[in-house]
């Protein structure tokens, strides 16, 4: 049983990095981290005073740590869109499905592989700005390889949400509805996570309260900055962390169980 | 080995199969026949676990079909046969062997002799968007072939293929059949089926209208050919 879902998953892996999508976000992926690259090399100066290298290096690797893991949400629904239609169309999923494989094992089997893959992409990435700025300044940045593997959640919930919506709607119009729920989420813990700042709120009169969408809403932007808060040493404020892994997992698993449900019913 | 039994399938208000029941004994090389939205296809399809029956049931070995042991000793050949394009013709074989429990050394063993038997050696390394339709449906068979099935399952195993290709298929099927193999053949050719199958059976609009050995359906000097009109013609001008 598990070894068609392992056999399966590394065809997965082999199968998407085959696609040219993949060669083009690779390539997007080794230019920007060349470009970041700069940032660690030069003086900077504020209001004429010198700033020292190691903080703009510790500033510059969060920001990047940040822009890597919102990408990565991005390349995941690209890379998840059209699993179902192209193993429909090029006779994959006949292939599997002919042989002794449950149809469970084939879903899963291709939303882990791609999984394993995103998240080690994501996870080279950030190693790649862990080991620039360990290179420039000397010094280490605890929790920036940990968090990064805390925001792999995030990428699985991405690829099963973007596989969901594959089965009723085309991919790009799955990717498309992928990264606006993504994005509502980004806006709107966002701003919530912003209120919470004491600068903010002597700007701001708030009365801090959430709508329960806002609560039950998934926690994609949430989880991404409790993982930041392992780079940052800073509290994480306004949410419990374990309501906030336990949001994802459960959306997660929901939707995981709704594919399954979907492509049981589904004529092959 | 195979029962159906009164099996329904619709598609909304169209019934694609409707009661069909019959059984298939081991070792026979049965024949679907009928003409095109038969319910031919469907009924392979239903017997592979691809899609659901509205009613009744499909039982191979003592499993229902669709239980993934059920397709543990099935070889399928799909009507077009289609091959992921990145993939060349020994990577796609290498991907059934492992599905069918070979590896290493062994899976190399079979699947060069798979590619051998049906004549895609010197073609193996090449991608599968360079292959014909012929070649397709080769490495299609030869996928069928892998890991030594019991039951073959076949939609127009001969489509696209030129008539020396047709000769080669029809050879390597006679010996799976003189193995002792089961094949279940969807054939829109009626001189392969005379050749190749014991048993035939006639679909028209999802009902089997006559089913048996060949020796019973074609009676004096009919041929196969005027047993099929006779069938489909009969039932398609009673209905209008």
């Amino acid at each position: 049983m598990m070894n068609n879902l392992i056999r399966i998953s590394v065809i997965t892996i082999n199968d998407q990095m085959r696609q040219k999508s993949f060669y083009l976000l690779l390539a997007i992926a080794i230019v920007f981290v060349l470009l970041t690259r700069g940032c660690y090399q030069g003086d900077y100066s504020v209001n004429g005073r010198q700033v020292e290298n190691i903080a703009v290096a510790w500033y510059a690797s969060l920001i990047v740590f940040h822009v890597i893991a919102a990408g990565m949400l991005l390349m995941a629904s690209m890379l998840s869109m059209g699993i179902f239609s192209r193993d429909r169309d090029d006779g994959s999923m006949v292939m599997f499905l002919s042989h002794s494989v449950d149809r469970w094992q084939y879903v899963l089997g291709r939303i882990l592989g791609t999984w394993v893959l995103s998240t080690a992409f994501m996870f080279i990435l950030h190693l790649a700005i862990f080991l620039i700025a360990l290179a420039n300044t000397g010094g280490m940045i605890t929790g920036y390889l940990t968090a990064s593997l805390l925001c792999s959640v995030n990428l699985l919930y991405v690829i099963v949400l973007t596989c969901f919506l594959s089965l009723f709607m085309p991919n790009v119009m799955a990717a498309i509805f992928t990264l606006g729920i993504i994005g509502i989420s980004f806006i709107s813990d966002g701003a919530y996570q912003a209120m919470q700042s004491e600068q903010i709120r002597q700007l701001i009169y708030s009365e801090n309260h959430a709508s329960l969408w806002r609560i039950l809403y998934p926690k994609v932007y949430m989880l991404q900055h409790y993982a930041s808060t392992l780079i940052t040493n800073n509290a994480f404020v306004g949410m419990s962390p374990t309501y906030v892994w336990g949001n994802i997992v459960f959306y997660t698993g929901a939707l995981t169980a709704a594919v399954l449900w979907r492509f049981y019913n589904s004529e092959i | 080995m195979i029962s159906f039994e009164n099996v329904i399938k619709k598609y909304g208000n169209l019934v694609a199969v409707d009661g069909v029941s019959c059984n298939i004994d081991k070792g026979e090389s049965f024949a679907l026949l009928g003409p095109n939205g038969a319910g031919k296809t469907t009924l392979m399809r239903l017997l592979l676990g691809f899609s659901h029956c509205t009613a009744g049931n499909i039982v191979i070995e003592g499993l229902p079909a669709g239980r993934s042991e059920s397709r543990k000793k099935v070889g399928y050949l799909a009507e077009l046969n289609r091959i992921p394009p990145y993939l060349s013709g020994e990577e796609y074989l290498m991907r059934h062997a492992a599905f069918c429990g070979l590896t290493g050394s062994r899976a190399k063993k079979f699947v060069g002799e798979i590619l051998e038997q049906v004549g895609m050696n010197g073609s193996e390394r090449k991608k599968a968007s360079q292959y014909s339709k012929g070649m397709t449906q080769r490495m299609g068979l030869g996928a069928a072939l892998l890991g030594n099935p019991e039951l073959l399952v076949l939609d127009e195993p001969t489509s696209g293929l030129d008539p020396l290709g047709m000769r080669d298929v029809r050879a390597l099927l006679e010996k799976f059949k003189k193995s002792g193999g089961t094949i279940i053949l969807n054939s829109h050719l009626l001189s392969e089926v005379e050749r190749l199958c014991d048993t035939v059976a006639i679909m028209n609009k999802g009902r089997i209208q006559v089913k048996g050995p060949l020796s019973h359906i074609v009676h004096g000097n009919e041929t196969l050919e005027d047993v099929f009109i006779r069938h489909v013609e009969d039932k398609n001008s009673y209905d209008e």
